[in-house]
């Protein structure tokens, strides 16, 4: 157990370093984008004396290295520094977006695992005949449709010519909870790729698992076919559906850009958007930071998981 | 003879799978507390028959005949840790097994009574310290608690016929020793066992009914003293006869040194958990000879064969050949040097390529290692496998359709077309039937006495293979605890271990004492 208990933490520290490298990356990246958050801020009078002044007011005009240092150094006191754009704090942008996608994430996930698992053990099962060819070709079909082809189509389709469900979240802003049919779309759109994949990997790894000798023995020995899917042939099967499990949340934690922008959800995508046509460095740099930790936990998560799964494969950092 | 009931009855029993018979009209009869062994080379239809037991056929088989059970069945594979689930606690089938029985009792009483029920099939099945064992992983134990763990599933299961396959194949003398104990102490219990097995041995000293099959066919049957002692028919006796005594090796033909090992270690592992497994101060191979290495499993053995070719690179002191040492790892020696020393691995099926023809694969040895034209050492090749009794149609076909014993001398037949100096043969012939590994047994020694100059390093866990060995080295928790000629070793061992590894071997008959 200390074996992983270190394990756990060489992790978390390397985690740390990936997520300095990424905001690092991003520093560097959005410096070397032409313009900044002045040239932005001047909009249609790009006129150069009107922007050497904002400049100065942003305090842009002093080196990156100390506006960097500055910035991390707020960090590290837990705060992420203010916006450029409006002047407010970046841990409040954060807040506000932060809730409309774990919302979205949440409900998501609760869907997926459950639909996703329940297709892939249903198409082992069945394997090779007409219920897993069609679960096969179906998720085949709709995993290849983009997020945004396959938005337009339900927009399309179930808001403008049923009008079943409002088109966009417009209207509603943060409390997303209060209204749950503008939900619906979204969660159908972010449902849709990540329940194939996931579907598709348990059914692989269910249909070894179902031919394996362990299961033929419980079998053998009694136990109810239900429990024999799922307690002891499911376990088996897991192990790659969870790490394509943490990319999909970590996908949808970070905020699905082309999901929020189609529905005008303000969630983190939206931020990061505004932030980056803003060129509002402190609030991309926030972001990154928070989505870096994401994937770290969340990947540590998932490897933990499939240790547990897969106890014979050893960890390694 | 027992009267008792009769507890399993097969009847006329044929399996068809596309046309091609496994089983022909078998018929078998088992009674409590008796031992029923069904012996035969592999592919003789045994394994069929024993899972017909427990109601299980071959995918799309066509199935005629009876069978009769009366009472629950348990079923022993050959490697336990196969029928053990290896994402889920030990305890976890134990558990649901357990919780099926007691579904009749008041809800509040059922927790307790499994966990009773469970404690003591495992107590039955020798497993002291059961509480802290359900809670590992399969992985986590050794091989004989896994096969204990399966032993005390058909105890819990209440099974009143236990099916065996292989329990010993491939198992060292003193592992073997236990398992016979383990089944005996099953049947005293009153419980039926049918031994499905190749290991005579085994057999000899455990089985009350014996019944040989060939082919898919029962070719002779009856109580096992009468069988194995006054065998009726040619096969039976082919079966029995007794292990090859005549040594591999002519008598007093060794020559001058080949390969010296020089202050061996070997590790394994990395980092901080490095360990070393296996230290030799000094060991001489010489031409014309056979140095059989005999030990448990773990012992070392195979690190010291891996290390020799190349294969183990992480170790200390030094391999040398003709006195020249040979780089560590087989990246770094020269076509000449990877000639001079081959391997035969013991897993023949893992070392051909699924995909490609056998002869196409053993020709490549010639072209890589000895430069030779493709026409040239296709022909060679050809030869070779002919000499050790493969045909040439047999050969043009893809491993899949060679049976393990052919697809060991085609591996054989492909470390020679590298002409070497030394031949180290991992484990060859264990898992193959007795017939089977006679026959390729006395090939290897017509290659010894035949190709000048070769020496044969030959790792096994079982002393009849070992025997007919010029020189033995007996290896224990990675230490070569004594070398000598067959002779001394076989009879007057000096070192402790060597005395248990022969004592613990059941039938010490002329194969040993020579």
């Amino acid at each position: 157990m200390s074996g992983l208990r270190s394990w756990i933490a060489r992790r978390l520290l390397l985690g740390v370093a990936q997520t300095v490298a990424v905001v690092l990356l991003v520093f560097v990246l959005t410096e070397a984008l032409p313009g900044d958050a002045a040239v932005a801020f001047a909009g249609d009078q790009p006129d150069p004396e009107r922007i050497a002044a904002v400049r100065e007011a942003m305090g842009l005009d002093r080196p990156a290295h100390i506006r960097l240092g500055e910035w991390v150094g707020g960090l590290l006191h837990g705060d992420f520094g203010t916006s450029l754009a409006s002047g407010r704090p970046v841990s409040g942008f954060l807040a506000d977006g932060f809730g409309p996608t774990v919302l979205l994430a949440t409900v998501t996930v609760l869907l997926l695992v459950p639909v996703g698992v329940g297709l892939g053990v249903l198409a082992a099962r069945r394997e090779g005949r007409f219920t897993d060819r069609l679960i096969s070709s179906a998720t085949l079909g709709v995993y290849a449709v983009p997020e945004f082809a396959l938005g337009v189509l339900l927009v399309t389709v179930f808001a403008l010519r049923l009008g079943w469900f409002p088109p966009t979240a417009v209207g509603y802003g943060t409390d997303l909870l209060a209204h749950p049919a503008a939900l619906v779309l979204p969660v159908l759109v972010l449902l849709a790729r990540p329940v194939c994949s996931l579907s598709r990997l348990v059914r692989a790894g269910m249909i070894d698992a179902l031919a394996a000798p362990y299961t033929a023995h419980a079998q053998r020995y009694g136990i109810p076919g239900f429990r024999v899917r799922y307690a002891h042939a499911l376990p088996n099967a897991l192990a790659p559906a969870t790490q394509q499990l943490a990319r999909t949340v970590d996908w949808l934690l970070c905020g699905v850009v082309v999901v929020e922008a189609l529905f005008v959800i303000p969630g983190l995508g939206t931020v990061l958007m505004n932030a980056v046509a803003d060129r509002d460095i402190p609030v991309v740099q926030g972001l990154a930071v928070v989505f870096g930790l994401a994937t770290v936990v969340l990947n540590l998560g998932a490897d933990l998981v499939t240790h547990r799964l897969a106890p014979r494969s050893g960890v390694a950092a | 003879m027992k009267q008792d009931p009769v507890l399993a009855d097969i009847d006329g029993l044929t399996v068809e799978v596309d046309g091609q018979v496994l089983v022909d009209r078998v018929g078998l009869r088992i009674r409590p507390g008796t031992v029923t062994a069904l012996v035969g080379a592999s592919g003789s239809g045994k394994t069929t028959t024993g899972l017909a037991l427990l109601g299980e056929y071959p995918a799309g088989a066509r199935v005629t005949g009876e069978v009769v059970v009366h009472g629950r069945i348990g079923f022993i594979p050959q490697h336990p840790a196969s029928v053990l689930n290896p994402a889920r606690r030990v305890g976890a089938l134990l558990r649901d097994m357990a919780r099926q029985q007691v579904r009749d009792l008041p809800r509040t009483r059922r927790r307790a009574a499994a966990r009773q029920r469970v404690a003591e099939a495992l107590a039955d099945a020798q497993l002291p310290d059961a509480a802290e064992l359900l809670r590992r992983y399969p992985h986590q134990l050794s091989g004989g608690q896994q096969q204990r763990v399966v032993l005390a599933q058909a105890l819990l299961l209440g099974a009143r016929v236990l099916v065996a396959d292989e329990p010993t194949t491939g198992q060292d003398a003193l592992t073997k020793r236990r398992v016979v104990d383990q089944l005996a102490s099953v049947a005293r219990r009153g419980i039926a066992v049918l031994l499905l097995s190749h290991d005579l041995d085994v057999v000899r000293e455990l089985a009350d009914e014996v019944v040989v099959m060939r082919g898919g066919r029962v070719v002779e049957k009856g109580p096992a003293h009468k069988v194995l002692e006054n065998p009726v028919h040619p096969w039976t006796r082919e079966l029995l006869a007794e292990p090859r005594t005549v040594p591999y090796a002519e008598e007093g033909r060794a020559g001058t040194e080949v390969l010296r090992v020089d202050g061996l270690v070997a590790h394994h592992g990395a980092g901080g958990s490095r360990v070393p497994v296996l230290r030799v101060a000094g060991l001489t191979l010489r031409t014309g000879e056979c140095l059989a290495v005999v030990g448990r499993s773990g012992s070392g053995k195979t690190t010291l064969a891996r290390c020799l070719a190349g294969l183990h690179r992480d170790h200390r002191g030094q391999v040398l050949l003709d006195g020249e040492p040979l780089p560590r790892s087989l990246r770094d020696r020269s076509r000449e040097q990877l000639a001079a020393v081959q391997y035969v691995f013991q897993d023949a099926r893992a070392a051909f390529d699924g995909h490609r023809p056998v002869l196409d694969q053993v020709a490549r040895t010639a072209v890589r290692l000895r430069g030779a034209g493709r026409e040239e050492a296709t022909a060679e090749a050809r030869r070779t496998l002919a000499d050790l009794g493969l045909g040439d149609d047999l050969v043009r076909r893809l491993p899949g359709l060679l049976s393990g014993g052919e697809l060991q001398r085609a591996a054989l037949a492909r470390a020679l077309l590298a002409r070497p100096r030394v031949l180290v043969c991992d484990e060859i012939t264990s898992g193959l039937d007795p017939v089977t590994r006679r026959s390729l047994l006395d090939l290897l020694t017509v290659l010894v006495r035949q190709r000048d100059g070769l020496c044969v390093v030959l790792i096994t866990h079982d002393l009849d293979t070992a025997a007919p060995a010029t020189r033995i080295a007996v290896l224990d928790g990675g230490e070569v605890v004594e070398v000598g000629d067959r002779e001394q070793i076989l009879t007057a061992p000096r070192h402790p271990f060597t005395v248990a590894l022969l004592r613990a071997s059941t039938r010490r008959g002329s194969a040993v004492r020579p």
